[in-house]
């Protein structure tokens, strides 16, 4: 473990940390932007596209979202100390476990509903779209205060 | 192209309004995260909208889904504003920097793909109704777009790696990657 630690801190290769962090980054892009897009199609935007359909996006969302956790794993084992000592780093855990809740309940409770294209969104979907948006945007804007706000960098230090 | 790149970076250097504000403490983090935003915002959309001209949500019109665009548009327009926050307090860092050059090589191949979408594609697809397939010219424009935006977003965030340095030599590169002087 320490081996792999120090080798996608310090190893002079793009394959190292830098393509670890590009991975999160992309990754980041679909799972909170396909997240956002959908979430802006219940809120009433592009209101011809039949929602229903749009559930073929998921598995795109759901790429995005393994291709961070895995890639997050990646940095948190880069550096352990930093993440771990950072109240922000659990923020985030938090902001994107609400995240996940909200679009696990729009795929149960929105798209279940089988006359879904037949009426406007019920009020409940509107405000997990909502809800959804709000905790990619603290997901995000707590990921990037990471790099702000760690109070030790690596142990001992 | 040295000496347009020495002009640039005075120019920008040179621009006061928004120094202030990148210079204070909350300044560069804000400016990083909204710059994330717009990204997350245009990777959705416009990801989403590749993605069926490539053959996903085939039941969705490409008219109907076209109408996210702004969206993505609007994605755009706020990255273009905070990258030009970051160019205007550290231009020597953007300018002489490899990854940045690609960055801006992906953007163009990004941009080209668009004229040749709206110009060519766009007026043939548009018409296609639930569950129709994109012509191949279609899906080529969306791969290149799904290509280019994630080219994008990789030498966006290799930047860092790529820090240039103060040139050891007088440079004759033809686009330099090292600061003169």
């Amino acid at each position: 473990m320490t081996d792999l630690s120090v080798w996608i801190r310090e190893e002079p290769t793009v394959w190292a940390f830098p393509f670890v962090i590009s991975c999160h980054t992309v990754g980041m892009g679909l799972v909170a932007g396909i997240s956002a897009a959908i979430d802006l199609r219940i809120l009433g935007c592009a209101p011809r596209v039949p929602l229903m359909e749009t559930k073929k996006f998921l598995p795109f969302l759901w790429f995005g979202f393994w291709l961070n956790a895995v890639s997050g794993v990646g940095l948190l084992i880069a550096y352990p100390t930093k993440a771990v000592t950072n109240p922000v780093f659990y923020l985030k855990l938090a902001f994107i476990a609400l995240a996940l809740v909200f679009v696990r309940m729009i795929q149960k409770r929105v798209y279940n509903d089988p006359d879904l294209d037949q009426k406007p969104v019920p009020r409940r979907g509107r405000n997990l779209a909502i809800a959804s948006l709000v905790c990619w945007a603290g997901a995000i804007t707590a990921g990037r205060l990471l790099a702000y706000t760690y109070r030790h960098l690596m142990s001992g230090e | 192209m040295g000496a347009f790149q020495y002009w640039l970076m005075q120019t920008l250097f040179s621009i006061q309004f928004t120094k202030p504000f990148m210079n204070s403490k909350w300044g560069w983090p804000t400016t990083e995260t909204v710059h994330f935003f717009g990204l997350s915002l245009l990777v959705g959309s416009i990801g989403m909208f590749d993605l069926r001209l490539l053959g996903v949500a085939k039941r969705i019109p490409i008219a109907a889904l076209h109408r996210l665009v702004p969206w993505g548009v609007l994605g755009y327009v706020i990255n273009i504003c905070t990258g030009f926050l970051f160019l205007s307090i550290a231009p020597d860092q953007y300018i002489y920097n490899p990854s940045f050059h690609f960055k801006l090589l992906f953007m163009m191949f990004a941009g080209v793909n668009i004229l040749v979408f709206y110009s060519a594609v766009f007026r043939k697809v548009r018409v296609l109704g639930s569950g129709a397939d994109a012509p191949v010219a279609a899906k080529i424009v969306g791969g290149v777009s799904l290509a280019s935006w994630i080219g994008v977003i990789v030498c966006g965030r290799l930047l860092t790696f790529y820090r240039p340095f103060r040139c050891p030599s007088p440079p004759t590169d033809i686009l330099l990657t090292c600061f003169p002087k």
